[in-house]
């Protein structure tokens, strides 16, 4: 499941009302979330959550969900 | 006792020969691939047969290709093989990371000793006033593609996207498959790996694609590409001062339509060759000419390579310099875009290329909002009418940019474009088409094709679907009749070839 926190940050980077954005959505179905808008989204979650992603860690991203998982271990790890 | 065979002719028609490549142009390829395919189809149903057969006429491929250089391929599949296996089986991230740096040591290293040792002696001479003298090395053709298609296994290994296969044989037939092997597509080892232990299938509809892209392959190669350079674009581009600018702007326009129908001719080929055997390697050209922007050009151009830097080079970029935003993003571009034209060859002309494509896209990364906000006030925003000027800009950009790529030194990109400013003389356009009918009637075709919707290409290839199989065979013989008559004596090499 997105968490409706990380969604929000998703959609305001991407001046989106609203996204149906699911586990198994992928960036170019997201209207805007291109690979150079990618930098933008990854900066915006790293500020809103205060974390800090490796760079290893975000290539290997295939959809939203394995982002969620990311920002989980990462929280957790707090 | 005479013998109706000649043997020793025959023996050395199928050896190595230095310069003559086994393209699917000839008629070589095209015998022994007639061959190929009746023993493939005889034994599809025994799959370690059927696979054996395609590693063993790969490699003969090869050797007919390179020489005994084909044994750098067998290192390269043996190597990564097992960095494959390595990376995957290893726990610690900074072993894994270490083993990546490794592999790509090894990679890179040789195919940079094949083909920038002497760039790089030349380089030093030139700054150094040295004497040192370069060596004498041959390119094994095709390494460039079958390097980065290894890494593209080794690297999905490392991010952990891939599972590493445990057949050394499925993994060779990846890196050897011959219709991809010289010039792509640098299909993706995720995507092909799973391909090879199904049994092969082939839909009437995949059928008529393949037929149709075998056929139009070879027309945009042989009729367009080779006879429009060999008659008219190498003339100019020789001696550029001797011709009008008219002449020389129609042999740049010239030069751009030879070299898509030139690499998307052979990348159509190879699709058709696989799929008939029952593979779907991916898309490599997507109407590159009706891209509206630079980067638009590169979703469409090349599709394999430029998918391969973006997620192998400019992605691992992007995120290292990412507090930078769009800076970030600039630099990335920027430095993909240098090694792009790099990889493509041991040139300044090359490098220029890759740098100015590099360039041009960063800039319009800095003025995208500025540039958003004037079209907005100009309401001129998402209309026909701007589509159709950026489409000219980016295709004049573009055709610049070839100019370059095609020009062993800047005089000649100066010499054509100063004929062109100062000395373009317009009139001369009627005595050129009434001397070349033909070759203005193949440009004006080629790009005309090109512009057409690309629905009527789906729609050719779907009516050829329906065809029996006496009218899909009359299809390939119409184009390959078509080819031997415009055929020239010497086999004209693919420009990609000497990437």
């Amino acid at each position: 499941m997105i968490s409706p926190e990380l969604k929000q940050v998703i959609l305001k980077q991407l001046n989106l009302d609203d996204f149906d954005i699911k586990d198994e959505t992928t960036a170019p179905e997201v209207p805007g979330w291109d690979s150079l808008n990618h930098i933008n989204i990854i900066l915006a979650i790293e500020e809103h959550f205060k974390v800090k992603f490796k760079s290893y860690e975000l290539l290997r991203l295939k959809c939203v969900g394995d982002l969620q998982k990311l920002l989980d271990s990462k929280l957790t790890k707090q | 006792m005479t013998s109706f065979i000649d043997f020793n002719k025959l023996f050395e028609l199928l050896r190595y020969q230095p310069d003559d490549p086994l393209v699917f142009s000839t008629a070589l390829f095209l015998i022994l691939f007639t061959f190929f395919m009746i023993l493939y189809t005889l034994f599809i149903k025994n799959n370690s047969f059927r696979l054996g057969l395609i590693i063993f006429f790969s490699i003969y491929f090869y050797y007919k290709s390179a020489g005994y250089y084909a044994s750098i391929l067998l290192v390269s599949a043996a190597v990564n093989f097992y960095f494959g296996k390595w990376i995957s089986a290893t726990e610690n991230f900074s072993y894994k990371k270490l083993i990546l740096i490794i592999s790509l040591i090894v990679n890179l290293g040789l195919l940079s000793y094949f083909k920038y040792t002497n760039f790089v002696i030349d380089i030093i001479n030139g700054i150094g006033e040295g004497n040192i003298e370069p060596l004498d090395i041959f390119l094994p053709i095709g390494i460039s593609f079958y390097t980065f298609k290894a890494l593209t296994y080794v690297f999905d290994i490392y991010y952990d996207t891939l599972k590493p296969t445990n057949s050394f044989r499925d993994f060779a037939l990846y890196l050897f498959f011959f219709p991809n092997l010289l010039a792509g597509p640098i299909d993706r080892a995720a995507d092909f790996l799973p391909q090879i232990n199904k049994e092969p299938f082939i839909t009437k509809k995949e059928l008529g694609l393949a037929v149709f892209l075998i056929s139009i392959g070879l027309i945009k190669k042989v009729v367009i590409a080779d006879y429009i350079s060999l008659n008219f674009v190498d003339r100019i581009f020789d001696f550029p001062l001797r011709y009008t600018g008219i002449e020389n702007l129609l042999a740049i326009y010239g030069y751009t339509l030879q070299i898509y129908c030139d690499f998307s001719g052979y990348s159509d080929m190879a699709i058709g060759v696989a799929l008939l055997m029952g593979f779907r390697l991916m898309e490599n050209f997507n109407y590159p000419f009706k891209a509206t922007s630079i980067a638009d050009f590169w979703r469409r151009w090349h599709i394999s390579l430029s998918r391969w830097l973006l997620d192998y080079l400019f992605r691992p970029l992007q995120m290292k310099y990412r507090n930078l935003r769009v800076f970030g993003n600039m630099i990335g571009i920027f430095v993909t875009f240098l090694l792009c034209g790099l990889w493509h060859g041991a040139g300044w002309n090359f490098i220029y290329w890759g740098a100015l494509h590099g360039f041009m896209m960063s800039f319009s990364l800095l003025i995208q909002k500025p540039k958003i906000r004037l079209l907005k006030l100009l309401r001129i925003e998402n209309t026909k009418f701007l589509r159709f000027f950026q489409t000219l800009i980016t295709f004049h950009l573009i055709a610049l940019t070839f100019t370059v790529f095609r020009s062993y030194d800047m005089q000649t990109v100066y010499d054509m474009l100063s004929q062109i400013i100062e000395f373009f003389h317009a009139e001369v356009f009627i005595q050129f088409v009434e001397k070349m009918p033909l070759i203005t009637g193949l440009m004006v075709l080629g790009f005309l094709f090109h512009f057409l919707p690309s629905k009527l290409f789906d729609y050719s290839a779907t009516i050829i679907a329906k065809l029996p199989l006496a009218g899909k065979i009359l299809i390939l013989t119409v184009a390959i009749w078509l080819a031997a008559q415009f055929k020239s004596a010497d086999i004209q090499p693919f420009i990609y070839f000497q990437f």
